[in-house]
């Protein structure tokens, strides 16, 4: 197909001159980012404050004591969480996922490559590769919060195919693409 | 690839910019924004159609950006990896909002208007706006990144997921209808 012949009449290239110039919408944009950043960077290193590790010194009877303390509660928490959960003896069946986890699952047998881009990695197809398995299907499994979440996976590196078992995005771009919604738990 | 004169002003100065943001440097990031705020925005307010609109984009845009920094990831080019993800975004909101709205100012200027040099005229960006709303997102989406970010077919296709073949034919039909809304506008 030759190049669009638009850009050779002059209204559309004057049209298209105006539109290049650049439309700046402000520090204001940049402030509110770095503010975001800023209030994130803070629990973060909160965060990390909490949770890093530290040496403390304790008498021998001190450690003692302590370490019996830490048997006992552990013993009531496992024993809590056998009497809440069922025992799980078979592996996971495909499409399964972890506990917080969301499955994703494609049919592609003559694929070399699956990744999956969506809102939730920003559409970084280096950032959820699936696992082939056996029967030609690949699969992932994400931690995702509750919302709702527009994705869909890259065949090979070039090809877009949309998950066949959630609806299609009610976008008009005319790309495949289809939407998850993940409820609170 | 190839690498379209759109993106290829990425340079190593965009790599150390990266390197500085990674070692939690925000004046880094910020220098980074500012680099690349002018085409972002220019994109997102033409695609959606509204100032408002374009900014939050532009802003969940930044922040998303930063956190993936943070993560780790390394992007090769950065300018194309912002763009990304603010197609994305954009596609995102577009699924959530009303078409644009055409402002009643634009019209009466409009009205107003000589024939002669319509494009002098300080209407010709409200209409030039006004007809891009015209068209179906997946044209306005496809014209906006090959003719006013000067993005290669190629360069579209990894962004959107559209092969090149139905890029050349959206492109191509939103130009016919550009020409067409803006010369029955002016009556050309």
């Amino acid at each position: 197909m030759s190049e669009p012949e638009g850009p050779d009449d002059p209204m559309l290239r004057a049209a298209i001159r105006e539109l290049r110039r650049p439309v700046d919408l402000g520090p204001g944009v940049d402030a509110r980012v770095l503010a975001e950043l800023r209030r994130e960077g803070a629990a973060r290193r909160a965060w990390h404050w909490l949770t890093r590790p530290r040496t403390v010194r304790v008498s021998p009877l001190r450690a003692a004591g302590l370490a019996a303390a830490v048997a006992a509660v552990s013993v009531l928490v496992v024993t809590a969480v056998r009497q809440v959960t069922a025992p799980r003896a078979e592996p996971l069946a495909v499409g399964a996922a972890p506990p917080g986890e969301v499955a994703f699952v494609l049919a592609a047998p003559a694929a070399d490559r699956v990744s999956l881009v969506g809102d939730f990695n920003d559409w970084n197809p280096d950032a959820a590769p699936l696992t082939r398995r056996a029967n030609g299907v690949w699969e992932t499994a994400l931690p995702l919060p509750p919302g709702r979440y527009r994705y869909t996976f890259i065949v090979d590196g070039t090809r877009w195919v949309r998950d066949p078992t959630e609806p299609p995005a009610l976008d008009d771009f005319g790309t495949p693409t289809s939407v998850i919604t993940v409820a609170r738990r | 690839m190839p690498r379209s004169p759109g993106l290829s002003y990425v340079s190593v100065t965009d790599a150390d910019l990266v390197s500085r943001v990674r070692r939690g440097d925000l004046e880094a990031y910020a220098e980074l924004m500012a680099r690349y705020r002018p085409r972002l925005g220019r994109y997102a307010f033409c695609l959606l159609g509204n100032r408002e609109d374009a900014e939050e984009v532009l802003q969940d845009t930044f922040i998303r950006a930063h956190r993936a920094l943070a993560r780790g990831d390394e992007p090769e080019r950065v300018g194309a990896w912002l763009f990304r993800i603010l197609v994305n975004r954009c596609r995102s909101r577009r699924a959530r909002r009303e078409p644009f709205d055409r402002t009643p100012a634009g019209t009466a200027a409009l009205e107003q208007a000589s024939v002669e040099h319509p494009w002098e005229r300080e209407s010709w960006r409200d209409e030039i706006r006004h007809a891009l709303q015209q068209l179906p997102a997946d044209q306005r989406e496809a014209f906006l990144l090959k003719h006013v970010e000067e993005l290669s077919y190629e360069e579209i296709a990894e962004m959107t997921g559209a092969g090149t073949s139905a890029l050349k034919m959206r492109v191509k039909r939103a130009c016919e209808r550009l020409r067409g809304l803006l010369r029955e506008v002016y009556r050309v």
